[in-house]
């Protein structure tokens, strides 16, 4: 589980964040949902470990973790970077992430297999990953992410730039590890992977939550009939929300 | 295994599988005894004698002492991010000094390797040659390679990872490395061509002392241990000081990534 309470961040005079909040549940994949710059990405890093938010805490399954390699240890994360090293292969390059997170031997292993075999890449396990195609090196990128088992993954835009069988397959891996009790927080500004996919979608704009639930609650709030709606209605597009408008 | 270990047998591994980069460096080492080589065949270096060609060797193990691991260097920093690998790196639990320790084991194991194969490359080109270093001199030459040469090639992988933390693209570090390697150019041959402005002092300057060093033994002047080891203490430090820097530079990344 993930709790996230009111986030600032400023970079010099741009406020990315000022006041994003959200509870992300365990066996449930919780949706960013804002329009582009409203601070998705930036929330996720902090959740991430990669930066500390200047105002605002992040608790880790009930516990506060105020340290960024304490998030670091306990969340897997995708975030918009997703280099692999080319002349390493799949396994190997999930096997690094595995060793620096400390497993060696027979654990590390075990741990790279099974990564390997919940994104759906073993037959590709063995080789280079230079000339992989977007998908597979999303799926090794995935596979990395989650070598350590972690109870949370957090996942920024991860089917960008990926063709229809890739983001179906994608899709159907986090369905798995959704039903296996991962806490997943996904943001993307795609509509229908966040209404398809995401149990709880947290609306994100201009830097702080507007609104937080069920996509159907969401919609009930604004009396709107879509996703699509509710959002234009929520993030101050009133004029193009046409349930408002009607 | 702890994370830094890790890092540097990854890099080391990854490495030993970029032939190109692997063949430039291997060409890049054997530059020097092979210009030596045909240098020797010329009748203006039967007039200059041993001594030139010594001084030429110097110039040449010099720079591939400092150059050796360069291509590592490049690839494990900018390259890193030229393809988009080092943010999922930042996301692990190992902090940028670790991480930097780890890619400089890789970069340093190189450098040296670079350095043992141009001297290799001078001992047999100067067998083959029949070239004699002058009476004396062997005892001077082993301090110049063991405390001279072999802290060099360290401050250089330091130096190298430095600059390759701080560019922002492989391009941007490629054209800075170029700068950063002509100072041990640059300096070797100002060393060789105006060899009476050495003053006592200079033996302690890392990059400038192994060169002072050889050359004050090629005049047949005296080198003390006590020079030779304070330079290598130097040069150490001075790495520590350039890894230290570069671990720095390496969180402020992380930063900026977010």
């Amino acid at each position: 589980m993930v709790e996230v309470t009111d986030l600032h961040m400023h970079f010099g005079a741009v406020r990315a964040l000022t006041g994003v909040s959200f509870v992300a549940r365990d066996g449930a994949i919780t949706g960013l949902l804002g329009a582009n710059g409203a601070g998705k990405t930036t929330t996720l890093n902090i959740i991430s470990g990669l930066c500390e938010p200047m105002h605002g805490s992040v608790a880790v399954d009930g516990r506060p973790a105020g340290d960024p390699f304490d998030r670091r240890r306990h969340v897997g994360a995708l975030l918009d970077d997703k280099g692999l090293y080319p002349r390493l292969t799949a396994r190997e390059n999930v096997a690094y992430y595995g060793a620096l997170r400390g497993f060696s031997g027979g654990e590390l292993t075990r741990r790279v297999q099974r990564a390997l075999a919940a994104v759906g890449i073993e037959s590709l396990a063995d080789r280079r990953t230079h000339g992989f195609s977007q998908g597979e090196r999303m799926k090794v990128a995935l596979a990395r992410a989650i070598v350590h088992e972690p109870r949370n993954l957090i996942l920024d835009e991860p089917t960008n730039g990926l063709d229809v069988p890739s983001a179906r397959a994608f899709k159907n891996t986090l369905s798995r590890m959704r039903e296996h009790g991962v806490c997943i927080v996904f943001s993307s500004h795609l509509i229908h992977d966040v209404s398809t996919l995401c149990d709880s979608v947290v609306i994100i704009s201009r830097g702080r939550t507007v609104a937080h639930g069920e996509p159907e609650h969401l919609c009930r709030q604004t009396k709107c009939r879509t996703l699509e709606e509710a959002f234009l209605a929520l993030t101050g597009h009133e004029e193009e929300a046409t349930c408002l408008a009607g | 295994m702890s994370g830094w270990m890790t890092v540097a047998l990854k890099e080391t591994r990854d490495h030993l599988r970029d032939y190109r980069s692997l063949r430039s460096a291997a060409i890049y080492s054997l530059m020097g005894p092979v210009v030596i080589l045909l240098v020797a065949q010329s009748p203006a270096a039967a007039k200059g004698g041993t001594p030139l060609l010594l001084s030429m060797m110097s110039v040449f193990a010099l720079v591939a002492a400092f150059t050796g691991g360069m291509y590592l260097a490049l690839d494990a920093t900018a390259g890193e991010r030229d393809r988009g690998s080092l943010v999922p790196l930042l996301l692990n639990p190992i902090s940028s000094l670790h991480l930097v320790i780890g890619k400089w084991i890789a970069v340093a194991v190189f450098a040296v390797a670079g350095l043992v194969v141009t001297l290799a490359g001078f001992t047999a080109v100067f067998e083959w040659s029949g070239i004699e270093p002058p009476a004396g001199t062997t005892g001077p030459m082993l301090l110049w390679t063991i405390c001279g040469l072999v802290p060099v090639a360290l401050l250089g992988a330091a130096l190298h990872l430095l600059t390759g933390v701080a560019s922002q693209t492989l391009k941007d570090a490629q054209a800075r490395l170029s700068i950063v390697t002509l100072v041990p150019m640059m300096t070797g041959m100002f060393l060789v061509f105006f060899p009476g402005t050495i003053g006592q002092w200079w033996f302690a300057i890392p990059v400038i002392g192994p060169q002072a060093l050889i050359g004050e033994a090629l005049r047949g002047h005296a080198v003390s241990l006590l020079q030779a080891v304070t330079l290598a203490f130097l040069t150490l430090a001075a790495t520590a000081a350039v890894l230290l820097a570069a671990g720095r530079v390496m969180s402020r990344t992380e930063i900026a990534a977010a």
